[in-house]
């Protein structure tokens, strides 16, 4: 198979270069890794611009850019309400009210504290589960990455794999969470670097915006119009589906939760920086669509493969490949140069991608998982050692996922599958763990657990065998993440009134209203709420925009 | 508000930042200017390669102008 990217040597210019600042970053960062906090959270010493972004980026993988590329080729502009409705709330929740019990309560990881909080049994429950699934995530990304390469340009998956794997190791070995954050702020400026000119020769080559909206249908035009009946959008979801299911649930689920971001504000020097990091990483996140929406919009518009598919829902046609969408626009408008510099943006944010996911999985091993079940109470130059060998473990791990997926592709969407089951509950827990002070241990727990199995048992039971139907996939998904939160909630509640309480004094710091205030920062533009507001304006104001 | 715990240890981001930035400027654009002119015929004829060249390079050099000039306020 001939590939659809020819670079060349100023193309691997700009790639080797890539590749060499971020080892030199990692290595010069390790004479700063003296205590265990040092090298899981970056001593809590970075300010929150840097924060903001690694927070951002942490989320901005290679796979979520080609994924939203693919899309926005074929839903439109809807896919924004994974930018705006879908993120923006969550994040603005995380920096206002949640954060403070995170960084106030001095946990150092998510697990650690549903442990204080709850019990044992519910950070064991989520630590597990938590350190299993990034793994695996990290080594299905890795695979799809390498298959990406050799479509774009003929690398062979091992060396993709092999290459990817030895510098990530590298860096995060010699550097921690701190090399990791720092490599996610070079590639936050890559990405966008290197997407931006397929837009602007993209919307050059459509006569500018308004030849872009003659030649795509008007059903891609609108984030909200057709949301009526999931009949009538490309997308197969009603408002209430993406409301409930994606903006409430998958969202604050995700941005409130996953250890992944969380660790990423943890590392803040202070408390209001701690807070300040996603609201600042609101603005930016609200801009992404302008470098994923708009270039699989220009797909649609301009190659002709994409085309085909956009009549009227379902309609036949063979099925193009929207996730090489993005590739394809790489390859008929970037000439060499630009060309390198928007392959090593893909690049960077898969191996970011792939670091945050292995310092996130260091930190609950050693932390929650080795730290509390097999060697306890251990000097803290014991823990960072051991930092530093679940690194190494951690990149074996995925390697060996990524062949495992190679042998059973259809294993790499089964397993995207069951990561749900386990996110969409796990903010009902917070919820009342933060605000509800009578949440008890055993409650959290089988409310954990119930959520969990409700979520299996609705894909299992209810919507594969065809007792539920939905008009699309990605509805039963939203839908599914919606009643394994709705029983998490319940569930927590009625098994708190049977089962005994903590003590308040326990709980000071880790429950609303048991915490005092936190103090907001001395100027107006340092208060959090005050950016939240702005944020939260900016994005009404977007939604109705595109309405 | 919480005092500060960390020592303000890393060292500046700016720097590696910058520089790699200000690095493909450079590459950039020399490529845009004494590179063949017949890889443009996929962007329209137009020099994307000088354009963003300059770009990056003024990027770059910001954040090592505000690394600069950072250091030197706090001595």
């Amino acid at each position: 198979m001939t590939p659809v990217i020819s670079m060349n040597f100023i193309d691997y210019t700009i790639l080797a270069a890539y590749v060499i600042i971020t080892i030199a970053v990692g290595y010069a960062l390790k004479k700063y890794m003296i205590t265990s906090e040092d090298f899981f959270l970056s001593g809590r010493s970075l300010p929150s611009w840097i924060t903001s972004l690694a927070f951002l980026s942490a989320n901005l993988g290679a796979l979520e850019v080609i994924g939203m590329v693919a899309n926005s080729a074929k839903y439109g502009i809807l896919t924004v309400h994974f930018y705006w409705i879908g993120a923006i709330p969550a994040m603005i929740f995380l920096g206002i009210f949640m954060m403070p019990f995170y960084y106030g309560s001095r946990v150092r990881s998510v697990p650690e504290y549903l442990k204080l909080r709850y019990n044992e049994a519910t950070r064991g429950l989520n630590a597990l589960s938590f350190a299993i699934m990034t793994l695996l995530m990290s080594g299905i990304s890795m695979y799809a990455m390498a298959l990406l390469f050799e479509l774009m340009l003929g690398w062979t998956l091992t060396s993709s794999i092999l290459l990817s794997a030895i510098v990530v190791l590298i860096y995060v070995f010699f550097g921690g969470l701190s090399s990791s954050i720092y490599n996610e702020v070079i590639q936050f400026f890559l990405i966008w670097l290197g997407l931006l000119p397929v837009v602007y020769i993209g919307l050059h080559a459509v006569g500018g915006f308004e030849g872009l909206v003659q030649r795509i249908p008007p059903s891609f035009l609108h984030a909200w119009q057709h949301m009526g009946s999931a009949t009538d959008n490309p997308m197969g979801v009603d408002w209430m589906g993406v409301v409930l299911g994606l903006g409430f649930v998958l969202s604050f689920g995700y941005w409130t939760t996953d250890f992944l971001v969380v660790q990423r504000a943890m590392a803040s020097e202070n408390l209001a920086a701690a807070r300040r990091t996603p609201l600042i990483a609101s603005f930016p996140k609200m801009l992404v669509p302008i470098i994923v929406v708009i270039p699989g919009l220009l797909a649609v518009a301009l190659l002709p493969q994409f085309k085909v598919a956009t009549g009227a829902l379902g309609q036949g046609g063979a099925t193009p490949d929207y996730n090489s969408a993005l590739i394809l626009m790489f390859a008929h408008y970037l000439p060499n140069g630009i060309l390198g510099l928007a392959i090593t943006g893909l690049l960077a944010s898969f191996m970011s991608g792939m670091a945050g996911n292995v310092t996130a999985f260091n930190t609950v091993w050693t932390y929650d998982i080795y730290g509390s079940y097999i060697k306890r109470n251990m000097p803290d130059n014991h823990y960072l050692k051991m930092g530093k060998y679940a690194t190494i473990f951690g990149v074996l791990f995925s390697i060996g996922t990524a062949y495992i997926v190679r042998s059973f592709p259809n294993l790499m969407d089964y397993m995207q599958l069951i990561f749900t089951f386990f996110n969409a509950p796990l903010f009902a827990t917070f919820l009342l763990g933060m605000f509800w002070k009578k949440a008890t241990p055993w409650g959290g727990f089988f409310g954990l657990l119930s959520g969990i199995l409700a979520a299996a048992f609705h894909y299992f039971v209810l919507y594969r065998p065809g007792i539920i139907h939905y008009p699309s996939e990605m509805a039963a998904n939203f839908y599914q993440a919606w009643w394994a939160w709705c029983t998490d909630f319940v569930v927590t509640i009625v098994v708190s009134f049977f089962t005994a309480k903590k003590e308040e004094a326990a709980l000071t710091g880790l429950v609303y209203g048991l915490t005092p205030k936190p103090h907001s920062g001395e100027t107006l533009f340092r208060k959090p709420e005050f950016w939240a507001i702005v944020s939260l304006v900016i994005m009404v104001v977007l939604n109705i925009i595109f309405w | 508000m919480e005092s500060s715990q960390g020592r303000k240890h890393l060292f500046d981001l700016k720097i590696p930042l910058g520089s790699l930035l200000g690095f493909y400027g450079i590459l950039l654009l020399f490529y845009g200017l004494f590179g063949p002119a017949s890889v443009y015929k996929k962007s329209f004829n137009l020099n994307v390669d000088l354009i963003w060249g300059i770009l990056m390079l003024v990027i770059g050099s910001s954040f090592l102008a505000a690394s600069y000039f950072g250091r030197s306020v706090k001595k």
